[in-house]
């Protein structure tokens, strides 16, 4: 997916966009969310140099969807995910997460009559991956690119063997979804089972659907106060497509 | 018809049949019959092709691996899929027609196979979805009527009605069924 | 030293709040012959409490165990066993358990442990902290005298919000028999409340981050899981709807199946409708509605969801929100309960306007959810009600209490069926306010003791449904003829066991049932049709047995005796049939040691036999037949006179009975005329020390006869 850099894609790239053929890396180009996925399927990922930094993600292809008003809080969905993927009965492990709000909702034990959860109205918030679009927060907040897209689905997933634990994902993640092993010292997360996730399957209420995918990044409120982490290789590669507008005079 | 035609016939009867059942309908050979032709198995010549199948169905649904068949009270041939439809619930359908029937084979299976009586609500809710005058004429329409002579009712101490048939179940045992029916909820 | 196997997390700890110092052992090593559960929980009673210590006696502990599948996704299988020497039991407390569900079980399992001793007594009020491994106690003065509600939410702010709070409430601070300890909401613990009561400990706060290792190969244990779940049926393994479906052959409309398509719940916002097949997997959470079980077509839409354990899919506990609640009561509009506790306020009456299934039933239902689980108030079967009832209509009340307490009580609305009764009731008994609060408080050994009311009054009265030994029936002869009623017999509360009720109320036709009795326990003579007995036969007694065997080997492996054993399913293709030796597969891929059904269910025997020996101990007399297997006198008479073996009739036949104990006695291999183990019975299960020591006290039979 990441190549050495090859001149001639980069000025494929800029008469594609329509720049003048001594544009440098630096100025590069400007795309939309939209185009991220085309930028793929013009192989331009490759353009940027030989150890170059993961920066762009293709979007995933499904989501597992979760529908609060559904789930019995039976938390069979944990136990499946970290049964088949972790071979432990696990929910900690969970790459969906049900414990945490489960008594309490999102807000927590707070009293008062907008509780939810089993001790307040009942309503059981599921934790479940966004599959986020570019930028990818734990992608991008990982320094050795060890977050990338599954080849079936494009689900973000971990490459354990690339994974060095430095917990910088579990930062970056505004839901808090990124999972640790402990005893592995490793990082993990959804990544959708191959396109049959398990979670889905085991949930004996129909709470939880696995659909096509949409950005859902903005709905819901972020559980974790965001912090920006960004390794600084990955930073500079950022400034490549995020230029100042002034200096682009680009047509899409 | 040759036996390409014969299979493709089969096929496309067994399909009118499960469609019909998915929808929790019974269907006898001219309903099969009408459901072919309006979907175009028949083409253009189809008066013939259509007597032709007429013949050949009777035949083709019975010998129909996945297909059940029963006698309905009208004495016609049924036909279902019987992994969309129980066979139970494919005699309650055939029974709708007729509300005195309907009430009254229900309550001689229950009688017989559980056994035990049913209570009389049970006619009103789905699949049966009978109204309570209807209920009442029904079961006024059985006293009178020596072919239901059987039909009989329970009261228990709270005041529910029971219905059970004097066949299959000794009214003692009836009531004593029926008052532990009606007190289930209070043994949990 | 042994590796753990898998499904246990490998430790018990052990509190000593006398001391404030805490210890573990290792489960398997020092626990694993007796399972867990209540075979652990029997284990430390036999071992380390002696004999004739009190409830609430320093001396006696209090044992929460769970058992090796809980925590996993077995589905079923999120229990707590609560063994001690039990308060409720009359006149003489003699071990015993309160079970309950919840989240419980798993938390203390990720936390580490399957199980924890409570030993000693606090001096000040405190409560156990667990979090991964990490055990401390922690002051409980602040949170002493409050309710269950709020100490766990308090506990939850100190641990987080998703930590699993066990709590006692005013009941059980003030030593009530009839305490409750509860955990999620609406879990309890039946009867062992006081005890925890009396060790000054008002909690367990358990967090865990930790898992259980599956021995068994992945692919073979989600095979098996998804096995288990396509056998089940509704609550209490009822196996056909309640309605007729296009789906089912068989249907019943007294089954707890009765989720149909086209009901909804009509609290969710917005509300969810039932659509779709009633025997798809990811539709099985919508089978049961205890609510709509028990209070009627009404419930449906006052429903938000079902409820219940971690792992289990039936959700058996229903979520309901009534507006009037806030309204009439100044209570929470939403409360959650099944079975006994989902009706602990309408039992009181009895009658209600608008009947058992109108608002009025709703209303203090309701009331008596939200009340009794946060005072921690156990209705002991819901014998707490009917004593009540029998006493205010026999005029007990008015005779036996002060005219200014007597006064002080509401009985207008008691007799009218305004559910506000219940907000004066409960706080009595809760508070043990009062000469009233006071002897509820105590079960029916309270008018017993305290107003010196015969115990055979209550023996000879059908309404009572009184058992033996301050306890009531729990599916005796009105369900299960002579099966029922040897069940009963045999343990020192209400017996808890569904293993046959399960069965015989699954909803199947009779001859589906007969044949696969005949299967199961040898003859289909081993099942009679309900109100129409036959006499004795020795299939019967081989049917009670399994039935014991196994709520023990629930009890001891985390399973919920409510649902299983699963032996019956609603699978056409299938024949019905279950799987009779589902918990030795699941055992032995769980833990990577085979066990074959036989196997199991020995060890299970095991455990109940340790059952009988403690109580041969502690009531220091070796004739079980006559000093405990008792049976009450209306079990053998018919209010209309009917005789035994008649169809029409739950009476017994007091030869017939006795013969059905000497055949479960012979099939237990426990001497014939004590009913009590001998030598070699002991010596068979790898209990001759157990033996021996009784032995020695002139308590064990050397030989059947």
């Amino acid at each position: 997916m990441v190549k050495e850099q090859s001149p001639t894609l980069i000025a494929l790239a800029a008469s594609a966009a329509g720049l003048d053929a001594s544009l440098s890396r630096r100025g590069f180009l400007l795309f939309s969310a939209c185009a991220v996925s085309s930028l793929a399927a013009l192989g331009l990922c490759e353009a940027f140099g030989a150890s170059p930094p993961v920066v762009i993600l293709d979007n995933a292809t499904g989501l597992i969807l979760a529908d609060p008003s559904r789930c019995v809080g039976c938390q069979r969905c944990e136990l499946a995910c970290s049964e088949f993927n972790d071979n432990r009965s696990q929910p900690s492990l969970a790459r969906i997460k049900i414990a945490r709000a489960l008594n309490y909702g999102l807000d927590g034990p707070t009293g008062g009559s907008r509780m939810q959860g089993l001790w307040g109205d009942g309503l059981v918030v599921q934790g479940v991956c966004r599959q986020c679009p570019h930028p990818v927060p734990c992608a991008t907040a990982c320094p050795e690119n060890a977050i990338v897209p599954d080849p079936k689905t494009g689900a973000r997933m971990v490459d354990a063997k690339r994974c060095v634990g430095c917990r910088l994902c579990q930062r970056a993640c505004p839901w808090g979804m990124m999972t640790f092993d402990e005893d592995r010292q490793k990082a993990s997360k959804c990544f959708l089972c191959n396109g049959k996730p398990k979670c889905v399957e085991a949930c004996p209420a129909g709470a939880l659907r696995f659909v096509p995918w949409r950005d859902i990044t903005r709905e819901g409120r972020p559980t974790v106060a965001p912090l920006s982490v960004i390794p600084a290789a990955k930073a500079k590669a950022c400034a490549d497509c995020h230029t100042p507008a002034a200096k682009k005079g680009a047509r899409r | 018809m040759n036996p390409g035609d014969t299979a493709r016939l089969a096929d496309a009867a067994g399909a009118a049949v499960r469609a019909a059942s998915g929808e929790l309908r019974l269907v006898d050979c001219e309903a099969v019959l009408e459901a072919l032709a309006s979907g175009g198995q028949f083409g253009e010549s189809e008066p013939a092709a259509r007597e032709a199948a007429r013949a050949l169905l009777p035949g083709l649904l019975a010998g129909h691996p996945a297909l059940a068949a029963l006698e309905s009270r009208t004495g016609r041939t049924l036909y279902y899929a019987p992994d969309l439809l129980s066979r139970t619930y494919a005699r309650i359908l055939d029974r709708k027609g007729s509300p005195l029937l309907l009430m009254a084979e229900e309550i001689r299976l229950n009688s017989r196979d559980y056994p035990r009586p049913v209570p009389v609500e049970l006619f009103q809710a789905s699949p049966f979805g009978l109204a309570s005058e209807d209920i009442a004429r029904a079961l006024a329409a059985m006293a009178a009527d020596p072919e239901y002579r059987d039909i009989s009712s329970a009261t228990t101490a709270t005041g529910a009605v029971y219905l059970f048939s004097t066949r299959h179940l000794e009214r003692g045992y009836a009531v004593f069924l029926a008052q532990r029916a009606e007190s289930a909820d209070m043994n949990p | 030293m042994p590796a753990t196997p898998g499904g246990f997390a490998g430790k018990v700890l052990r509190v000593d709040l006398s001391t404030g110092k805490f210890s573990t052992q290792d489960t398997f090593e020092r626990y694993g012959e007796f399972l867990g559960g209540t075979g652990l929980g029997y284990q430390v009673l036999w071992e380390e409490v002696p004999a004739g210590a009190g409830p609430f006696d320093v001396a006696n502990k209090l044992v929460f165990a769970t058992g090796v599948l809980a925590g996993t996704s077995v589905p079923c299988s999120g229990r707590t066993a609560i063994t001690t020497i039990f308060p409720s039991c009359w006149p003489k407390a003699l071990v015993g358990s309160g079970h309950m569900g919840g989240q419980f079980a798993a938390k203390l399992k990720y936390a580490g442990y399957d199980a924890i001793i409570v030993e000693g007594r606090a001096e000040r009020p405190v409560w156990l902290f667990i979090r991964d491994g990490h055990v401390e106690l922690r002051d409980a003065s602040r949170l002493w005298g409050g309710g269950i509600r709020r100490t766990t939410l308090e506990i939850s702010q100190e641990m987080g919000a998703d930590c699993c709070v066990a709590a006692i409430g005013q009941a059980g601070e003030k030593l009530a028999p009839m305490a409750t300890v509860v955990n999620s909401m609406s879990h309890s613990a039946g009867g062992v409340g006081g005890v925890m009561g009396a060790k000054k400990l008002k909690a367990i706060g358990v967090q865990g981050s930790g898992g259980l290792r599956i021995a068994g190969d992945r692919e073979h244990w989600e095979r098996l899981v998804k096995f288990h779940l396509s056998i089940l049926g509704a609550n209490n393994q009822h196996v056909v709807p309640a309605f007729p479906s296009p789906e089912s052959e068989y249907y019943n409309p007294g089954s707890r199946w009765v989720g149909e398509p086209g009901k909804r719940w009509g609290a969710a916002q917005p509300p969810v409708e039932i659509t779709g097949s009633i025997h798809d997997m990811s539709r099985i959470s919508y089978r049961t509605n205890s609510a709509a079980y028990f209070l009627g077509e009404q419930a449906w839409k006052h429903t938000v969801r079902g409820n219940g354990c971690t792992s289990c899919p039936i959700r058996c506990h229903t979520t309901l929100k009534v507006p009037a609640m806030a309204t009439k009561y100044g209570l929470n509009e939403i409360a959650q309960g099944t079975c006994i506790a989902l009706n602990f306020g309408r039992f009181f009456f009895p009658a209600l306007p608008g009947g058992p299934k109108g608002q009025a039933a709703l209303e203090a239902c309701m009331i008596g959810m939200n009340m009794a689980d946060d005072m921690g108030i156990w209705s002991n079967y819901g014998q707490i009600q009917r004593d009540f009832i029998k006493l205010a209509n026999e005029g007990v009340f008015q005779a036996k209490l002060g005219s200014a307490e007597y006064a002080s009580v509401p009985w207008d609305k008691w007799r009218a069926g305004d559910p506000a009764f219940l907000l004066d009731l409960i706080p009595r008994i809760g508070e043990r306010r009062g000469e009233l609060g006071n002897v509820l408080s105590q079960g029916s050994a309270g008018p017993f003791d305290h107003w010196g009311i015969p115990e055979s009054s209550w023996e000879a009265d059908h309404a009572t449904t009184y058992w033996k030994m301050g306890h009531p029936k729990h599916h005796a002869n009105e369900d299960d003829g002579q099966c029922g009623v040897i069940i009963n017999t045999q343990y020192n509360r209400d017996a808890q066991c569904h293993s046959h009720t399960n069965f015989v109320r699954n909803g199947l036709p009779l001859h589906e049932q007969k044949r696969l009795a005949g299967e199961l326990w040898g003859s289909p003579d081993s099942v009679d049709a309900p109100g129409h007995y036959t006499r004795m036969n020795p299939y019967k007694a081989q049917r009670a047995k399994w039935a014991i065997i196994r709520k023990e080997l629930h009890d001891c492996l985390g399973l919920c005796n409510w649902m299983g054993p699963w032996v019956a399913s609603p699978l056409k293709e299938r024949g019905y049939r279950g799987d009779n030796s589902l918990e030795s597969r699941f055992y032995s891929l769980a833990t990577g040691r085979q066990l074959d059904r036989e196997m199991l269910d020995l060890a299970g025997e095991r455990v109940f036999t340790l059952h009988r020996a403690l109580t041969i101990r502690d009531m220091a007399t070796v004739d079980m037949r006559g000093a405990h297997d008792r049976v009450p006198r209306w079990v053998y008479e018919d209010p209309q006179g009917a005789q035994p073996f008649s169809q029409g009739t739950i009476r017994m036949d007091r030869e017939d009975i006795g013969l059905a104990m000497d055949m479960f006695y012979e099939i237990m291999r426990w001497d014939k005329a004590t009913g009590a183990p001998t030598r070699a019975a002991y010596a068979r299960l790898n209990l001759d020390a157990v033996g021996k020591a009784l032995a020695d006290k002139g308590l064990a039979p050397e030989s059947g006869k």
